[in-house]
């Protein structure tokens, strides 16, 4: 590792800056790192360190003064919009934003919850770690019913990427030989227990065209040496993952892309940089390096590379184009299209049904698996007698109740204590995760005159979920109870909510690539249409949402970017 | 690097089973670690990164009115005292210490102060000052005068909105049973003694036998 990995101020100009420590950023710097290019990773936030930072780990409800709670005063001053999110607790809580800090607006009628984690790692400590690729019917979707651009990659573009990432990052799943959804390098999968495995044998009888399989998360279930290396073991079944694995257990930039940069001597990280903007020169076109307010006292400096790889989160990217402007670029760096900030998407979670499973009393499961089953899209082939475009899968655990569910019973003394003592009955539930078109009209903006404490204007969020999204949860509520009840589940209810979009936190598109560059921002290697020396490789990137998590493929985009950006380097052509 | 996973060795960690080591899990935790991850690091763990400092400076439950001789953040002494009358007829103690030894009536004084607002609290006073106004009704003594029996009659009624109270009231004491639970199973005692508290599992199972006098876990559904 470099004596000095973390730097403030310094006039060497870098073979590449990355902005951003996240999943892609993580992986850009490895992946520069270990080709021999001198790197600097720049981070807005404070440093995280493996371990020694995870305050928060391995602590009992009854070692937390609010036993996992998080203070009414603290939340209403700093965390208003970031305690909306499931993984926010007194454990946790650090790794998310401060509202106060991180103001944003959205347009009258619409809501858009932003979750923030800008500290060194960023969402890769926070992430779900739900790991998928995505099939040749993605990336034909938009060309085959029209909405968004063509994505200009097909599945042999970057299968090669997916398995590059696969076995340095650890992802467990089984192989289930799916027409649309791509088999990896699976590590062994986690267990079913016993009442799933029930189900989907019943699912596979009922059902056969869809399949309950196991989820892929990137969990080690069985380290390789490569991930022993590392210093990673084995997941220990703790599921507190967010608030950061001493084991090391699950992917993290911390756990995995970092040591294997720092390893290389060819990193080196300015932590606390807030990038305002990118240093463009109209005479070579060319970015030239980044504007940096310092998180902290607000001075400004600058950093100087020969290529510049945004990797700062969908919105943060395009937040920093848009903030790029020149006499050429007057809309943002990189947007003669018009696009940029456009087409924004998320996930849609707004249905679910659940119900209780007979039998099975004889057994429980042991460990807290950090992963569910998941019904992968069985709507992948476009039809036109549905209602809505697209589709959607399907998630759930089976587990058997404990005290939070049977403490609502009649009831006291022993008699209700012994009841709460015992295992409840076996539940089960399926949760979509639907698809959300692309559509011009859903965007992120720059609000007219706010600014944030960095000078950076504030965003103005104008997104909303359409009637398109709206039939498909009433649809995925609808079938999600019918397979239930066909399955032999009992009480079956399901419900349609109406959550609005960013909470899913796979925010999508905004600087997209395709292959016309008056509608798309990146061509098919993540480079900019306009500027050869500008990559954006995170979600603002993506054509279409898919209906699979977006991490693994923000890894597989991003070190596919990387090989090709170093060979245009070498081939002089950038 | 080659990589052959059916080769390779991985290393299993014991988990920390028994529920009574519960309260060493996290020094467990730590010394499991260090085994896994080797001298270096060890060292840096005993040596005063956060974990370790964490660990040694513990924060201490708050344990506001134990002691029960003076008002709380929310309830005054008068109350504070019902409540813990409360917690012992919810849940009391049996082989194992109930939800007024581990002072779940102290917890809720400060989860409420801290956690929830105005409206919240107010309406737990009130419930409060209600199961009192009944137990002088009927039977001209407050509720900490009551013997247990009777404390129980009148609960159990309020449980089932019955007899002296409605539907609104029995949804409130709902609620406040809901606290008492959170308070007592997320306790040391209720989570690792009365329930099995796995803080390490070291995997996942998928069945393990289980009848009906084996406790439920008390790690389970904690996170996220």
């Amino acid at each position: 590792m470099t004596e000095n990995l973390y730097i403030n101020n310094t006039k060497e100009v870098y073979d590449a800056i990355v902005i951003g420590s996240g999943i892609s950023g993580g992986w850009a710097a490895k992946e520069f790192c270990e080709r021999g290019l001198k790197t600097l990773m720049i981070e807005r936030g404070r440093v995280v360190e493996h371990r020694k930072d995870y305050i928060g780990e391995n602590k009992a409800p009854w070692q937390q003064p609010l036993r996992t709670k998080v203070d009414n005063l603290l939340v209403k001053e700093q965390h208003q919009i970031q305690q909306q999110c499931y993984a926010f607790t007194d454990a946790t809580k650090h790794f998310f934003g401060n509202d106060k800090d991180l103001p944003y607006t959205t347009e009258k009628g619409t809501n858009f919850t932003w979750i923030r984690a800008n500290q060194l790692g960023g969402k890769s400590l926070l992430w779900h770690r739900q790991s998928y690729r995505l099939g040749e019917y993605d990336f034909n979707a938009n060309k085959g019913d029209g909405f968004g651009n063509d994505w200009p990659i097909r599945s042999e573009d970057i299968e090669k990427w997916y398995s590059h990432v696969e076995k340095h990052a650890g992802i467990s799943g089984s192989l289930d030989n799916l027409e649309n959804l791509p088999d990896g390098e699976f590590l062994p999968p986690f267990e079913m227990n016993s009442p799933e495995k029930a189900l989907q044998a019943k699912f596979a009888e009922l059902y056969p065209q869809r399949p309950l399989i196991m989820g892929r998360t990137a969990h080690l279930t069985k380290p390789t040496k490569l991930h022993l290396s590392q210093g990673r073991v084995k997941c220990q079944a703790r599921n507190e993952c967010h608030a950061g694995c001493s084991f090391g257990g699950y992917f993290s930039t911390q756990s995995s892309t970092l040591p294997a940069a720092a390893a290389t001597n060819n990193l080196h990280i300015a932590p606390n940089s807030v990038v305002h903007s990118l240093i463009y020169d109209e005479k070579t076109n060319r970015v030239k390096g980044v504007r940096v307010i310092d998180n902290d006292d607000l001075t400004e400096r600058e950093y100087f590379a020969k290529v510049v790889f945004v990797c700062a989160s969908t919105i943060g990217s395009t937040q920093i184009l848009m903030n790029s402007t020149s006499k050429k670029f007057p809309n943002g760096i990189a947007n003669s299209s018009g696009v940029l900030g456009h087409y924004l998407m998320d996930h849609n979670y707004n249905a679910g049904a659940s119900g209780d499973i007979e039998g099975f009393e004889d057994e429980i499961d042991r460990g807290r698996r950090p992963t569910g089953l998941m019904m992968p899209n069985f709507y992948y082939k476009p039809d036109a007698s549905r209602n809505f475009l697209r589709g959607y899968a399907l998630a759930g655990s089976a587990y058997r109740e404990g005290w939070q569910s049977l403490q609502h019973q009649d009831g006291l003394g022993a008699d209700y204590k012994n009841k709460l003592r015992q295992a409840g009955k076996w539940r089960f539930g399926l949760y979509a995760q639907g698809e959300m078109l692309p559509r011009f009209e859903n965007q992120m903006r720059f609000h007219p005159t706010l600014k944030d404490k960095w000078g950076m204007p504030q965003i103005e969020f104008d997104c909303q979920f359409s009637d398109n999204e709206t039939n498909m949860m009433i649809d995925a509520a609808e079938q999600a109870e019918k397979m239930l009840k066909a399955v032999g589940l009992k009480n079956v209810s399901s419900q349609v909510m109406n959550g609005p979009p960013g909470l899913a936190i796979h925010e999508l598109g905004t600087a997209r690539m395709g292959r016309d560059p008056k509608n798309s921002i990146l061509n098919a290697y993540n480079q900019s249409h306009d500027i050869p020396n500008l990559f954006v490789t995170d979600g603002a990137s993506f054509c279409s949402s898919a209906v699979q998590n977006p991490s693994l493929t923000f890894m597989a985009l991003t070190v596919r970017a990387v090989d090709y950006c170093v060979k245009e380097m070498n081939a002089k052509r950038i | 690097m080659k990589e052959d996973p059916n080769e390779e060795p991985y290393i299993e960690v014991n988990s920390i089973e028994e529920s009574n080591m519960a309260n060493e899990s996290r020094r467990n935790f730590l010394r499991g670690l260090s085994l896994l991850v080797g001298g270096t690091v060890a060292t840096a763990l005993v040596s005063g990164n956060s974990i370790a400092v964490a660990m040694e400076h513990s924060l201490k439950p708050v344990t506001v009115g134990s002691d029960l001789l003076s008002d709380g953040k929310v309830f005054p002494l008068s109350q504070l005292k019902q409540l813990k009358d409360i917690c012992a007829i919810v849940i009391p103690k049996t082989d194992t210490l109930g939800a007024a030894e581990v002072n779940t009536h102290g917890f809720i004084d400060n989860q409420l102060f801290h956690c929830y607002g105005k409206a919240k609290q107010t309406k737990m006073k009130q419930l409060l000052t209600l199961i009192n106004d009944v137990a002088k009704n009927n039977f001209s003594l407050s509720f900490t005068e009551l013997s247990q029996a009777q404390q129980f009659k009148v609960l159990t009624e309020l449980d089932q909105g019955k007899a002296n109270f409605d539907k609104k009231q029995r949804a409130d004491f709902k609620a406040l049973k809901q606290l008492i639970c959170f308070g007592y199973y997320t306790s040391e005692v209720g989570a690792s003694q009365e329930l099995r508290y796995l803080a390490v599992p070291g995997g996942y199972k998928g069945s393990i036998p289980y009848k009906e006098s084996d406790a439920s876990w008390g790690s389970q559904g904690l996170y996220y």
